[in-house]
């Protein structure tokens, strides 16, 4: 009996281990190639500058920019909606605001890589940007500028030669 | 034994929602968090480790979290990975330079979570070590900025309207990203 209980104790203790080393193991990765927006997370799901159409595309742009230089996630929207939260793009990370971060906000890429899914959000780490299509959502057409201090009092002069 | 088995599922399946609702309500007293009327708020207190995201997600680690250039995140208790996306600054600030210092601590955490599609993403207003016994503001981005650009720190404004790059991308390609040109067509439509 005591032979019994050792053995189907140490076949627990085995089984709980196996359990422990899969749920810490690193999810696994699915390669994708996706195309979509390049956005701002933040103002997108939180709601703070509205509607989430109105952040994205060139009414949003320099509030990407802003967003992107000060450290918020940056995401890859697909025009099915989901979103990718952007860990790395060719090899360059994302969190720094670096220039080359900076340089594709708003642009609408096609970019192959590995997706990851995690508590209910998706990540993806950009291998290759296959194509770069620039900034293709006119959305200013529709909401203006999001916010709208986007545009500074004196730019808007100069701009209209005021 | 039917109605016994219906039964007994019925009695777990409630005892599981009232300790989610009761763990979700516990972390929504405690807070001393600030509402940002932001959809579906909900103030969370919690603990948690700080990870780097990308090395938690796919096993690439680096040293120190990626000293700033990676995304960070808190690892809790019961495996869910908390994505940090803001701190508690209303000026476009992100998380990364207030939860740096902590990086592999367990620490706790006081702010808001938002949904974002079928997850959610965290915005960080305080943060202390699980041993410390006063809470920092998420706050420390202006500092940051101001060490790494230290010519544009010496001049007026907010930290977003001096940033060297980003402003000399709008000198570039204006501020709606698309050339000078539709920065004017637009203002005198909408102006």
């Amino acid at each position: 009996m005591r032979q019994l209980l050792k053995t189907t104790g140490a076949a627990a203790v085995v089984a709980l281990g196996a359990a422990g080393a899969l749920s810490s193991a690193h999810a696994a990765g699915k390669a994708v190639t996706v195309t979509g927006e390049i956005m701002d997370t933040w103002c997108y799901f939180s709601g703070v500058m509205g509607g989430p159409e109105a952040t994205l595309g060139a009414a949003h742009h320099t509030c990407a920019m802003w967003c992107a230089a000060g450290g918020v996630p940056v995401g890859l929207r697909t025009d099915e909606g989901e979103v990718y939260m952007v860990l790395q793009m060719e090899n360059v990370s994302m969190a720094d605001g670096s220039e080359a971060v900076l340089e594709v906000q708003s642009d609408m890429i096609t970019a192959s890589g590995m997706a990851y899914e995690r508590d209910g959000l998706n990540y993806i780490v950009i291998e290759k940007v296959v194509e770069n299509m620039g900034i293709t959502n006119l959305s200013h057409e529709e909401y203006g500028l999001t916010p709208g201090f986007a545009i500074p009092k004196g730019a808007k002069k100069r701009i209209l030669g005021q | 034994m039917r109605q016994a088995i219906k039964q007994t599922v019925i009695a777990a399946v409630s005892a599981l929602a009232f300790v989610a609702v009761g763990s979700v309500a516990a972390q929504a007293a405690e807070s001393q968090a600030k509402s940002w009327n932001l959809i579906d708020e909900e103030k969370a207190r919690f603990e948690g480790t700080v990870v780097d995201v990308m090395c938690e997600l796919t096993g690439d680690c680096v040293e120190s979290c990626g000293g700033g250039t990676r995304y960070l995140g808190i690892l809790r208790a019961d495996g869910e990975l908390v994505l940090a996306n803001k701190n508690g600054q209303p000026n476009f600030a992100g998380p990364v330079v207030d939860l740096l210092p902590y990086c592999g601590k367990t620490v706790e955490v006081d702010g808001l979570f938002a949904p974002a599609g079928a997850g959610r993403l965290y915005q960080v207003q305080f943060i202390r070590e699980a041993s410390q016994e006063e809470f920092s503001k998420a706050n420390k981005y202006n500092k940051s900025f101001n060490a790494r650009f230290p010519e544009a720190a010496k001049k007026k404004g907010p930290w977003f309207r001096k940033h060297p790059t980003i402003n000399a991308l709008i000198e570039r390609d204006g501020y709606l990203g698309l050339g000078h040109a539709a920065d004017k067509e637009f203002l005198e439509w909408f102006e």
